[in-house]
């Protein structure tokens, strides 16, 4: 007789009596699917390039500084220190952010799928948040991880590492929260842009030609005389030789420049001084004012991309 | 006009209103849906999307309510867990495998990414794309992507699906392939549906129940057998000698007319098949089927349209 050696398997339809964890689990869902859109994880490598490439964009200047450091020393004149680093990497962010951001809203508009997320247990405001928080969180690793990498860099290049822990753990709280400024900034604007059209390419043409186009507005409008009676733009000029032609009005004017919104609540949480000439110009300003300025810059347009969302119609 | 039956409900509809403005979308519509497979038909611009949008909770009602199980699917989203829908329109993105849309989509619907996977596997094989589960969706024909699209409305395993056209597109062959693949879900799957359409073809097949919507009101609902119950007319078909049957019969007092091969009669009492009988005798034609004529589902387009 022969011994039977194979098996029967049902493989007829089996419903699922597995855990159910409603809302929470959908919320997630939408996170990490953002975190992995906004990386190119699960896609082609033509989605993989670009995030790739902003990587090394962004931790080659602490890399660098680093090395510098530990060369010439960190009383070196004109190192830029953890201030610094975020002006450099702040307008990288930003043309990373126009890119990538409507990568996460854009297509599932266009696609449709957005009709099939919104018929789950989950609510509008839910896939924005998991949207915006997606993004977020991919700009404060890398920001953070420049940042770290700085600071350790720092302090391996310190004649003695513990005194300068010591002297310098406030720039760690002091990055963080200038990391969470820049990002919360670049990540809502293109958001909301992204929240009026269908195509990626438009959001992102529009964002950056946005903070482009703000430099040289405000540089106009800040435009200064010097002693000969000829003009020299804003950017740039020396500090303390400036008296721009638009008057007192120059120093609000230099709130124009939209990729320096961030900037300037930065330079009051380092305590290293910006001597850039539209930050000179803030510096006249009540500092409530760039503060203001950047949280009607980042209320504005979260409200603007929840109100286009209320409005959906599928 | 209520309909209602003594199964469970799944979703009732009561003085369900949905105005656009001044354009009436559904007007004081009040019926209910239980297990098994339900057709809601109606020509274009009936009310049918809208009515299914109501249920999904896509759309706040103007007035009354539309209810899932008791909970409105607009307060509550929590309801939406146990619905699975699949929308006319296109809804699938093209970059990314069909088995990674679907584990997504189950992960959203509340299960977790472990059983999301197996989840995900399964029903792309019931779909019949065991083997094409690892290629982009951009890749796939019109027909597969409608699979796609029925096996994201499943994965999480609900009481109920609303399909929304779900032939929409699809050549014939494509299209027998869906209905049997909605009939297995509905008849092996035990997961009930319902399924807007405007083609009688793909209602009468599959389903067990009807509701008519015709310009934002219920004209007609019930179970199907009642609109396909015999009617009075009997149908003589017969391979020959037809005229000569329609004098035997009008010899007998029976007025016959004629349609193809068939002399057809209005049945008034019992004693006329001995009279039917006895006339084919005479004329001498050979009967080929004698049976009392059937209503059939495109009368209700018929009657609701004049």
């Amino acid at each position: 007789m022969i011994e039977a050696q194979g098996e029967v398997f049902d493989l007829g339809y089996k419903h699922y009596d597995g855990p159910r964890e409603g809302r929470m689990r959908a919320r997630k869902a939408i996170w990490i699917n953002g975190v992995r859109t906004a990386l190119g994880i699960g896609r082609g490598w033509g989605s993989k390039v670009l995030p790739g490439l902003l990587f090394v964009a962004v931790m080659l200047p602490a890399l660098v500084i680093s090395l510098v450091a530990s060369q010439v020393g960190l009383l070196a004149q004109g190192l830029p220190g953890h201030a610094g680093y975020y002006q450099m990497v702040s307008t990288l962010l930003i043309i990373f952010s126009a890119i990538i951001a409507p990568e996460l809203l854009c297509p599932d508009r266009r696609d449709g799928v957005i009709s099939l997320y919104l018929v789950r247990p989950l609510t509008t405001t839910d896939y924005l948040v998991g949207r915006w928080s997606a993004f977020l969180s991919v700009t404060l690793a890398l920001v953070y991880l420049g940042q770290t990498v700085l600071f350790i860099g720092f302090v391996l290049a310190a004649d003695e590492p513990g005194n300068y822990i010591l002297d310098n753990w406030l720039n760690v709280p002091r990055f963080l929260l200038a990391g969470l400024v820049v990002a919360i900034f670049t990540t809502t604007i293109p958001l909301a842009v992204s929240s009026f059209t269908n195509r990626r390419a438009y959001a992102a043409a529009f964002v950056i030609g946005l903070f482009i186009i703000s430099v040289p507005i405000t540089g106009v409008l800040t435009i200064c005389e010097n002693s000969h009676g000829t003009q020299q733009g804003g950017l740039g000029s020396e500090s303390g030789q400036c008296k721009p032609l638009t008057g007192k009005a120059a120093k609000w004017f230099a709130l124009l420049n939209v990729g320096g919104v961030p900037i300037h609540v930065n330079d009051m949480i380092f305590p290293e001084e910006n001597t850039s000439e539209f930050a000179n110009l803030v510096d006249e300003l009540p500092d409530v004012v760039p503060v203001a300025w950047y949280l009607l810059l980042t209320a504005g347009p979260g409200f603007v991309l929840w109100w286009r969302y209320r409005r959906i119609r599928i | 006009m209520v309909y209602t039956s003594p199964m469970p409900l799944l979703l009732e509809a009561k003085g369900l209103t949905k105005r656009y403005g001044a354009t009436i979308a559904l007007d004081d519509v009040n019926f209910q849906v239980v297990e098994g497979i339900t057709g809601l038909l109606g020509p274009n611009g009936a009310g049918k999307s809208t009515a299914i949008k109501l249920f999904l909770g896509l759309l706040e009602p103007t007035a009354g309510s539309a209810e899932v199980m008791g909970q409105r699917p607009y307060e509550s989203v929590e309801s939406r867990a146990h619905l699975g829908y699949m929308p006319e329109h296109d809804c699938l993105p093209a970059s990314i495998t069909a088995a990674e849309f679907l584990t997504h989509m189950a992960q959203v619907s509340g299960i977790p990414p472990a059983y999301a996977r197996t989840r995900a596997a399964d029903i792309l094989r019931h779909v019949g794309l065991d083997e094409e589960r690892y290629r982009s969706i951009g890749e796939y024909s019109t027909g597969m992507k409608q699979r796609v699209k029925l096996a994201q409305a499943l994965v999480h395993d609900p009481d109920l699906v609303l399909l929304d056209e779900p032939t929409a597109g699809l050549d014939p062959g494509g299209r027998e392939e869906m209905l049997g693949l909605i009939r297995r879900t509905g008849r092996e799957f035990g997961i009930s549906i319902l399924l807007s359409s405007h083609l009688m073809g793909d209602v009468e097949g599959i389903c067990d129940r009807i509701i008519v919507l015709d310009g934002g009101r219920v004209t007609e609902a019930g179970a199907v057998s009642l609109f396909t119950q015999e009617t009075q007319t009997l149908c003589i078909e017969v391979d020959d000698h037809l005229e000569e049957l329609v004098t035997a019969l009008a010899k007998r007092g029976i007025r016959a007319t004629v349609e193809g091969f068939s002399a057809v009669v209005e049945r008034e009492s019992e004693e006329q098949y001995d009279a039917i009988r006895d006339a084919i005798v005479e004329a001498d034609a050979r009967l080929r089927r004698l049976a009392p004529r059937r209503h059939r589902l495109t009368e209700i387009f018929r009657r609701t349209s004049t």
